[in-house]
């Protein structure tokens, strides 16, 4: 297991290495630069720029110049935070004036007071809440109606579940954001329309430092919006799954026993009925914390997911290849978090 | 194999609950489902969340608070006055910096900003204005221990005030080379900028000299009435080299002195908190003497957040947000609504929106053509029924209501209007000599992606087909990629932009825009290759004199006469509308309307 | 009765699937069979099967009649359309007809009234009703092409993936997963702006250009179907993977290995009718993420040409508009309501139909 664990991460830098390479292409490939202006720029200051950028040398040596900042950890006397050149994502203090840095991810263009690790720090932290908070809501909903649907099949309450899970799917956050905020927020002000209830700075970088109703009545809306259509994913996954699973031999023969319904149900076949729902659980996740962008623009909600969109569209390259490369560590995290996953819930699957 | 399932399941939601802070688990609905969520809760009553208590609300009555959207979706790009081009960081600078000059925003007038001047005509006939700046603004930021305004101190312990220095230098710095300014072009005018921010020219010899502390000379290369206007622009608002360069006392900041807790200013706001992507609170600054162009400011704190017209309408009418803009998905209702209704306002804003001809295009290369097009156009058609802001049809470029822009009292009949049976007539000219019908023309209008673009192409598109019997082939790219296309050198035949104000002078709109070398008619050494493609001399000339031209009425007459070019006689753009803002206001919100983009907060009040 | 399987070949091993179904824990007289029968009068009775048992699903005979005359009425667009999806009547914009107004009485203070237009006209006047009939082509359309791409190419790869397991499944997961770094929405964005302006106005004769042509042609629907087509089957490929690595443990293939069966054998006839339920499913439930991809599109401006239609970009416009005029919304929003809900009532009749344990039930 160790092996197989260590093995994977070793395997995520390749990942890295390739998303990078395919994206960095991509994006230089598309036309259009990131100092285009309505009210043009002379070439002269676009050539300012470029150099400023370094985006006047070869192809190849401004992607080795990237990695290299990335990847490459650096021990000296800088203190963190002082240039935005020099902007590291991990920075370790070792002695009085010694410094360990690594991960430098580079300005951002269109944001000219920050970095990539600044819009890393102030902004991930509201997606990863807000993913969580949609995870929550998907699975909190999706699990049970799938489980009503399949105990009760071709019922009344199977069709009724169903269709709110069709329900929910086919209706999108375009619609049902603002939908929510009229009826919630405009016309029975019980909750605020737009906003987040935290800022920066997070506590161990991640979680709210205030936790209140304050926080919590701004969470609700979006969190639901978003994953509502998630919850239909997982209520019918779980109500297929589950149909399948109550046909099997070994759930037979545990009838046979003379078990208990409820005990046959829980031991045996809710557990693995639940294998495919966490198949899409690390997809899911990462795309719930990274598809957020009409959400966020809806909601007017401060997330990372705007800064996909944005950063393609303004040509900011290091926003495009932070953002790329943070989804697919992200995701390939919660992938190796679904195959460990797996290991448990269905012991005849192992990894050496 | 129980316990292990329970435990794993159990470890799930607990690091869910952990993660996303989560409330109590809701009761379970199902039976199958009860034990594994008393398990749950069992099994998570180790995890402490420690969460620290939510902060003081700040007292209901007392501070006045304007809220106030952006109105745009995304963060201010920046708070830089070298770096700044865009209306909402402008915005965010007017009111905590001011420039030499001021512009009031409802009159467009040019006051005594940080300074009063005198300009005079040198030996070269240079414009030399010098500039007399007031010796009592001290530099000021919010300091967060005591949560107040403070003034800054140099290192020996004195209240650093706001000199000639702190001017000179942001000058020097936006045309720097190595600062990359997007705006620096509108400093060119001043001697040895150009040479300087684009060529090899040296520092010393930009024209922007410190006479003392509270004496700068700026020398222009020509006398341009807009001179003044130039010199308070943001890009020379005054900004403070200890932070960003660094001294004794202070680290280095470079480009983010903007930022919370670095920033330091002069102007009758103090910024308090920059939240990015989310708001920016601004309090006033106790230290703002108050002038009689920047008064001292009624209201104690601004809220600007950062949300996109939809959202920031439906918190105008949750009662949230104190102003907004209208969406015009929101306007039908809005009109019809008696409270709403009664809280708009529909004023000018300095803008004109317009269609450009790639004149040496297939089809469009046509004089008659491009005519007939623009005639086609029904304006008024289009404002009432797709626009709904009451925006004015636009008969040629320059916005009236700008210094020397001809206007609809003095020239009614003016540039060009709709007039369908003359389109008709003149293209069946066309027709006749090309030997062509009108369903074999081949014409492409291309406009940037954007709901709003694409209403008025489909309506345009659609009245060319009724009345001239042709159907242009619509296509939208996005927005880099599209300002690319439109100055290349395969400039589409019928391409869209927009032009707003940067200073209130015709020559900003259409001198900046249409010389050869201007904004939407690229140029090599004076040979036009891409937007507009197009170069007429007798233009150009009349361009040329209005420049210099002392005498307002003859600036206006030869503007006029340079307009009737550009929109009839070679029919180059089709004017399409000028803009309008179309706000909603609270009641008790007393205030002042800008026409150019920004408000000014200083000059209102809230009696809540 | 033997597995759910198309093949006719002449294994000589024919009888093996009802042997091995036969498995010393099944008690389901059912999967005990006429083993001796010749194996395509099998496989075609158990097509029959299926199928009996499909038209028996109330739910799913209404969502494939629903599917059939939403394909019906997208051909016959040009006829049952009372007007051409462009044509605008600028007066009439935003106006609905009487009957709307009882049902969104919030409309009355500013709406004005035309009875011309069943559902009422757009922003510039076009008639509702007929953008979405031929609004209807972009969303079926992509309903097919969507999981079409994602079946063959997913679950092949998948299932072979999973079935042969370790070296091969390791190397051809980890192209998944790299491929799968990619946030796919971001990868079309990408793709759409790249093809989009690569092939804006290039020039004629060249293969750019009649690739371009054929975009156009199509409203500019030819890069969302290739979008979303290139970045739809990393995930087919990967549930099927899990499905099957998880099945190839179970004794009934334990025991048709033990026996001799060939690779294809155990894959086509033992794997792949067992795992097919949960990935019809997830296909069915996919579509709604081709069209909401499509939407989304349209939502950010990457969608189809104007002026035409598809109910991804009418909700995204309908949806600034749902306080004003929810007409505008609503009807699309329905549209595809509906053509959800038959989707997935078919899809869920189908994986009932083709389980094998159901065999001979109801």
């Amino acid at each position: 297991m160790g092996r197989f664990v260590a093995r994977r991460i070793l395997y995520m830098f390749a990942v890295i290495l390739v998303v990078s390479a395919i994206t960095f292409g991509l994006m230089h490939a598309v036309p259009g630069g990131p100092f285009e202006r309505e009210k043009p720029l002379p070439p002269e200051i676009i050539a300012n720029l470029e150099k400023r950028y370094h985006l006047d040398e070869p192809l190849l040596m401004q992607y080795g110049r990237y990695l290299y900042e990335i990847f490459i950890p650096r021990i000296d006397s800088n203190r963190p935070g002082l240039s935005l050149e020099n902007d590291f994502l991990i920075n370790i203090r070792l002695g009085e004036s010694t410094w360990f840095h690594w991960m430098n991810f580079g300005p951002s263009y269109s944001s000219r007071s920050r970095t990539v690790n600044d819009i890393f720090r102030d902004n991930l932290p509201v997606s990863f809440q807000l993913g969580i908070m949609a995870l929550t809501v998907a699975i909190l909903l999706g699990v049970p109606l799938g489980i009503i649907a399949a105990l009760k099949q071709n019922t009344i309450f199977d069709y009724f579940g169903m269709s709110v899970a069709i329900f929910g799917v086919s209706v999108p956050v375009i619609v049902l954001g603002p939908l929510l905020i009229w009826i919630f927020g405009v016309t029975l002000r019980w909750l605020p329309p737009t906003g987040w209830g935290s800022k920066p700075p997070y506590v161990m970088g991640v979680f709210p430092s205030t936790m209140g109703w304050d926080y919590w009545k701004h969470a609700i809306m979006p969190a639901v919006a978003l994953g509502l259509g998630s919850s239909a994913i997982i209520a019918r996954l779980t109500r297929a799954s589950l149909l399948q699973v109550v046909r099997e031999d070994y759930i037979r023969t545990a009838r046979a026993k003379g078990l208990k319904e409820r005990l046959v149900l829980t031991r045996h076949a809710l557990k693995n009925s639940l294998i495919p729902v966490v198949t899409v659980l690390g997809p899911m996740f990462a795309a719930l914390v990274t598809g957020t962008f009409v959400t966020e623009i809806t909601f007017g909600i401060p997330g990372m997911g705007r800064y996909f969109v944005t950063s393609i569209t303004n040509r900011d390259y290091p926003v495009i290849m932070g953002t790329i490369l943070l989804y697919a560590v992200f995701l390939v995290v919660a992938n190796l978090i679904v195959d460990l996953l797996y290991a448990f819930l269905d012991p005849r699957i192992r990894y050496e | 194999m129980r316990s292990k399932f329970f435990m794993i399941t159990a470890a799930l939601i607990v690091f869910s609950m952990i993660l996303g802070a989560c409330a109590p688990a809701p009761a379970p609905t199902t039976g199958p489902q009860e034990p594994i969520v008393q398990t749950v809760i069992v099994e998570g009553t180790p995890i402490v969340i420690t969460a620290t208590p939510p902060p003081a609300e700040p007292p209901a009555a007392g501070p006045k608070v304007l809220n106030y959207p952006t109105g745009g979706p995304g963060d201010i790009p920046t708070l830089d006055p070298s770096l700044a081009s865009d209306t909402t960081s402008v915005q965010v600078l007017e009111e905590t910096f001011v420039g030499l000059t001021r512009l009031d925003e409802t009159t467009l007038e040019l006051k005594p900003g940080m300074a009063t001047w005198e300009s005079e005509i040198n030996d070269e006939g240079q414009e030399v204005i010098t500039f007399h700046i007031r010796d009592d603004i001290p530099w000021v930021k919010y300091d967060a221990v005591s949560d107040s305004v403070v003034q800054v101190q140099d290192c020996e312990g004195n209240v650093r005030m706001v000199t000639a220095h702190d001017f000179a230098y942001t000058f020097l710095r936006t045309l720097d080379p190595a600062t990359g300014s997007p705006y620096a072009y509108v400093l060119h005018g001043i001697v040895g900028a150009e040479e300087y921010n684009t060529a090899d020219g040296a520092p010393e010899d930009v024209a922007v000299e410190v006479l003392d502390d509270y004496t700068l000379r700026i020398t222009f290369k020509q006398p341009a009435a807009f001179n003044p206007f130039i010199a308070g622009l943001w890009t020379g608002f005054a900004t403070p080299k200890w932070v960003i360069e660094g001294d004794d006392c202070n680290d280095p900041r470079g480009d983010r002195w903007t930022e919370t807790g670095f920033n330091q200013s002069y102007g009758p706001f103090v910024m308090k908190e920059w939240i990015h992507d989310a708001y920016l609170d601004m309090v006033k600054n106790p230290f703002w003497p108050g002038t009689e162009a920047v008064p001292v400011p009624k209201i104690d704190m601004v809220h600007y957040v950062m949300l996109d017209a939809p959202p920031a309408f439906a918190e105008y009418e949750a009662g949230n947000m104190d102003v907004s803009n209208i969406p015009l998905a929101d306007m039908d209702r809005v009109m019809a609504d008696p409270t709403l209704s009664q809280e708009v306002n529909i004023g000018p804003d300095y803008c004109t929106y317009y269609l450009g001809f790639n004149t040496k295009a297939p089809v469009v290369d046509d004089v008659r053509v491009r005519r007939a097009l623009s005639m086609a156009v029904d304006r008024q058609a289009l404002i009432d029924n797709v626009l709904k802001g009451g925006q004015e049809p636009a008969q040629w470029f320059s916005r009236p209501g700008l210094i020397a822009s001809p206007t609809m009292e003095t020239h009614p009949d003016l540039g060009i209007k709709y007039d369908p049976e003359q389109a008709k007539a003149l293209l069946q000219e066309y027709l006749d000599e090309t030997g062509q019908t009108a369903d074999q023309l081949q014409i492409t209008y291309m406009f940037n992606t954007s709901a709003a673009h694409q209403r008025i192409a489909e309506t345009i598109q659609q009245m060319w087909a009724d009345t001239l019997g042709i159907t242009v082939n619509l296509v939208n790219q996005e927005w880099q990629v599209y300002l690319d296309t439109v100055k290349s050198e395969d400039t589409p035949q019928v391409w869209r932009l927009g032009w707003c104000m940067d200073y209130p002078d015709a020559h900003n709109f259409i001198t900046d825009n249409f010389r050869a070398g201007g904004s939407a008619n690229p140029a090599r050494g004076g040979v036009p290759y891409g937007g507009v493609n197009w170069v007429n001399e007798e233009a150009e000339e009349l361009m040329r004199q209005a420049m210099i031209e002392s005498d307002p009425a003859k600036r206006v007459d030869l503007y006029a006469q340079a307009e009737q070019i550009l929109v009839y006689e070679d029919a180059v753009i089709i004017p399409v509308y000028w803009y309008t803002s179309v706000t909603v206001t609270k009641p008790y919100v007393t205030r002042t309307f800008g026409v150019g983009g920004q408000e000014h907060w200083e000059k209102w009040d809230l009696n809540k | 009765m033997g597995q759910t399987t198309l093949q006719t070949d002449s294994d000589p091993q024919g009888h093996d699937g009802a042997a091995v179904q036969a498995s010393p824990v099944t008690i389901d007289v059912n999967q005990f069979g006429a083993g001796g029968k010749p194996l395509h009068v099998k496989s075609e009775s158990a097509l029959q099967d299926a199928m009996r048992r499909l038209v028996r699903n109330k739910a799913a005979v209404v969502g494939g009649s629903i599917i059939i005359i939403l394909y019906v009425v997208m051909i016959l667009a040009d006829v049952i359309a009372p007007y051409p999806y462009a044509k605008q009547t600028l007066v009439h914009q935003n106006s609905v007809p009487q009957w709307l107004l009882n049902v969104f009485p919030t409309m009355q203070p500013y709406a004005q009234v035309v009875n011309d237009y069943i559902l009422g006209a757009d922003y510039v006047g076009r008639d509702l009703f007929s953008r979405i009939v031929y609004g209807s082509r972009v969303s079926l359309i992509v309903a097919i092409i969507g999981p079409l791409i994602s079946l063959i190419i997913g679950v092949t790869y998948g299932s072979i993936s999973g079935f042969f397991g370790g070296k091969v499944d390791n190397i051809m997961m980890r192209i998944v997963d790299v491929l799968y770094a990619f946030p796919s929405i971001l990868f079309i964005i990408l793709l759409m702006a790249f093809f989009r302006s690569t092939f804006a106005r290039p020039d004629p004769g060249t293969f750019t250009y009649y690739v371009s042509q054929l975009d156009n042609a199509m409203g500019g629907m030819l890069f969302i179907f290739i979008g979303i087509g290139m970045t739809a089957w990393m995930t087919m490929a990967r549930l099927t993977r899990g499905q099957v690595l998880s099945v190839r443990e179970k004794e009934f293939v334990e025991a048709a290995r033990a026996l001799g069966a060939s690779n294809n054998r155990i894959m086509f006839r033992h794997i792949l009718p067992n795992i097919v339920g949960p990935l019809v499913v997830s296909e069915t439930l996919a579509i709604p993420g081709y069209i909401s991809t499509e939407a989304f599109l349209s939502f950010i401006g990457l969608g189809v040409n104007p002026p035409t239609p598809s109910w991804g970009s009418m909700i995204s416009e309908g949806a600034q508009m749902i306080r004003t005029y929810p007409n505008q919304a609503v009807f699309p929003a329905l549209a595809l309501a509906i053509t959800m809900f038959a989707f997935n009532f078919l899809g869920d009749g189908l994986r009932d139909a083709l389980d094998p344990r159901l065999r001979g039930t109801q």
